[in-house]
This record gives C-alpha cells, sequence and structure tokens, in this order.
C-alpha cells in the first residue's frame, strides 16, 4: 500500500477547519478503533472477570455525567429522554417502545418510573459485529452507564437500565427511575 | 407496522424463532410444521429471529434498518471476486 506524503506550512494557533482524509481514511480509521475496542473489552474480561462489567459502566457513567451537564434539567422523563436522544446522536438512535397492550410508555410501581427503550443504531453493537465478540458483554454495559449517568444528572434521581433483549438489529432496555433523589 | 412475510417453502419448522422472539410474534403451527406470524404489532424488529433462522426464511417490511458500520468494503471487494 503507498501511502502518501501531505506537506504543507503548518502554524499551531491555526484552528483547521477541517480534519482534511476522505470517507476511505475514516472508514479505516473507524474499523481500527472498533477493533481496538473489541480487543481492549474482551482482554478486560480476560482480567477482571465479571469485575469488567463495573469498571466499563463506571467510565460510561461519567461520561453520562458530563454530557447531562449539557442538557437542560427535568422532572419530565419523556423531555428528558428527548434531550438524551439530541445529545446521544445519530450513532445511538433510540426511541420509546411499548407493546401493543399497554397504554403510554411509562409505568408507575412502588415510587418508581419505568420506560422501555429500543436502540436501534449503536456503535457499541457495530463494534462487537465487528470484532465478533458477543452482546450483552462489558462493553454494552458503557452504554448502559452513560444513559444511567446522563438521566441522573438530568433528573437528579438514581436510576438504572436493564437490557431485556439483545438482536442484530435493535436491542431492547428498561430504564428505571427512582423518584426520591440520589 | 411491521409486515412479516414467512417463506413457507423454506421454513423447516424448528421453531426457533418462535423461542427466540421475546414479544411472542411468532407460533408454530404443529398441524403444518411451518411458523406463523400471530402478533405482528408487537414486533420491534430486533431481528433476533432472523439471525436464528437456519433457513432464511423470514423478511420482514418497512423496519428501521440499523446502520451496518462494521462491514468492511474491502474485504467484501475481495469476496466478491471468489464468490
Amino acid at each position: 500500500m503507498e501511502i502518501e506524503d501531505i506537506r504543507g506550512n503548518f502554524k499551531p494557533e491555526l484552528i483547521p477547519k477541517e480534519t482534511g482524509g476522505d470517507i476511505d481514511d475514516y472508514e479505516e480509521a473507524l474499523h481500527v478503533l472498533m477493533k481496538f475496542i473489541g480487543s481492549m473489552s474482551s482482554a478486560l474480561e480476560q482480567v477482571s472477570g465479571r469485575g469488567a462489567n463495573a469498571i466499563v459502566y463506571q467510565a460510561g457513567k461519567r461520561m453520562g455525567h458530563e454530557a447531562g451537564k449539557l442538557m437542560e434539567k427535568t422532572d419530565d422523563v419523556e423531555k428528558a429522554l428527548w434531550e438524551m436522544g439530541e445529545v446521544l446522536g445519530k450513532e445511538f438512535y433510540f426511541e420509546m417502545w411499548k407493546p401493543s397492550d399497554q397504554e403510554g410508555y411509562t409505568i408507575e410501581s412502588n415510587g418508581e418510573t419505568s420506560v422501555k427503550l429500543l436502540f436501534s443504531d449503536c456503535v457499541v453493537r457495530q463494534a462487537l459485529r465487528r470484532t465478533g465478540l458477543p452482546q450483552k458483554g462489558p462493553l454494552c454495559y458503557l452504554l448502559y452507564g452513560y444513559m444511567v449517568g446522563a438521566v441522573e444528572e438530568v433528573m437528579d434521581i438514581k436510576g438504572k437500565l436493564d437490557i431485556d433483549h439483545i438482536g442484530p438489529n435493535a436491542c431492547l432496555k428498561t430504564l428505571t427511575i427512582k423518584w426520591g433523589g440520589k | 407496522m411491521v409486515k412479516i412475510n414467512v417463506d413457507e417453502d423454506a421454513c423447516v419448522g424448528c421453531g426457533s424463532c418462535v423461542e427466540d422472539c421475546p414479544n411472542d410474534v411468532y407460533e408454530l403451527d404443529k398441524e403444518h410444521g411451518k411458523t406463523v406470524v400471530v402478533n405482528e404489532a408487537d414486533c420491534m424488529a430486533c431481528l433476533s429471529c432472523h439471525e436464528i433462522c437456519p433457513s432464511q426464511a423470514l423478511e420482514h417490511e418497512d423496519i428501521h434498518v440499523a446502520k451496518r458500520l462494521y462491514i468492511d468494503r474491502k474485504v467484501n471487494k475481495a469476496l466478491e471476486k471468489i464468490i
């Protein structure tokens, strides 16, 4: 493979207006990153066993709290989820889901509110499929932590996310919110 | 609503999709030994049934197809020459 040498003048104080490269470069970089992440995840699981989930969860939660700081605070679950969707962007496209016989998206019971979320596009799933790793492993806990961190930050409550079902095209998760503060 | 087509000629009636679906979208017609769709309304298009079906007898119409960023176009190009 021939590597092109790109030469030009560069001043450190200038903010580059573009990253350079074309779609093939991005694709290659993305695939290398996916392979790195997959290897890290499997090595983490090999070394730490089930503790790997907790480590990745914590990393995701921290990211979620940081992202949550950019969002508007609210007590409304549906509004919070919409805000989170905006921040998470197209790479984690999710929507609320309910079985056909259920009236609303949210279910209230014992001071808790739960809502089912269907994740259609997910970078984590892409990375797992790229590296041939099974779903529901440590890497899935990154998104788990991210959602919990973000919802905790936006709503100032305690939350948890359970994985109900995993699939190649979408994953169903239940977000449970415990009212009454952290 | 999602529309699911079952290729009756391809379906071997193994019941894998019935067992795998979390929302009971399918049932096994024991008389004919084929899968039948009984609850399309609850299909969330996770496509677990596609992955588990040994004869690729299922087809979903009008669903959100997740991005396939994991596909390596270079590998595909190389494979195209062989297949």
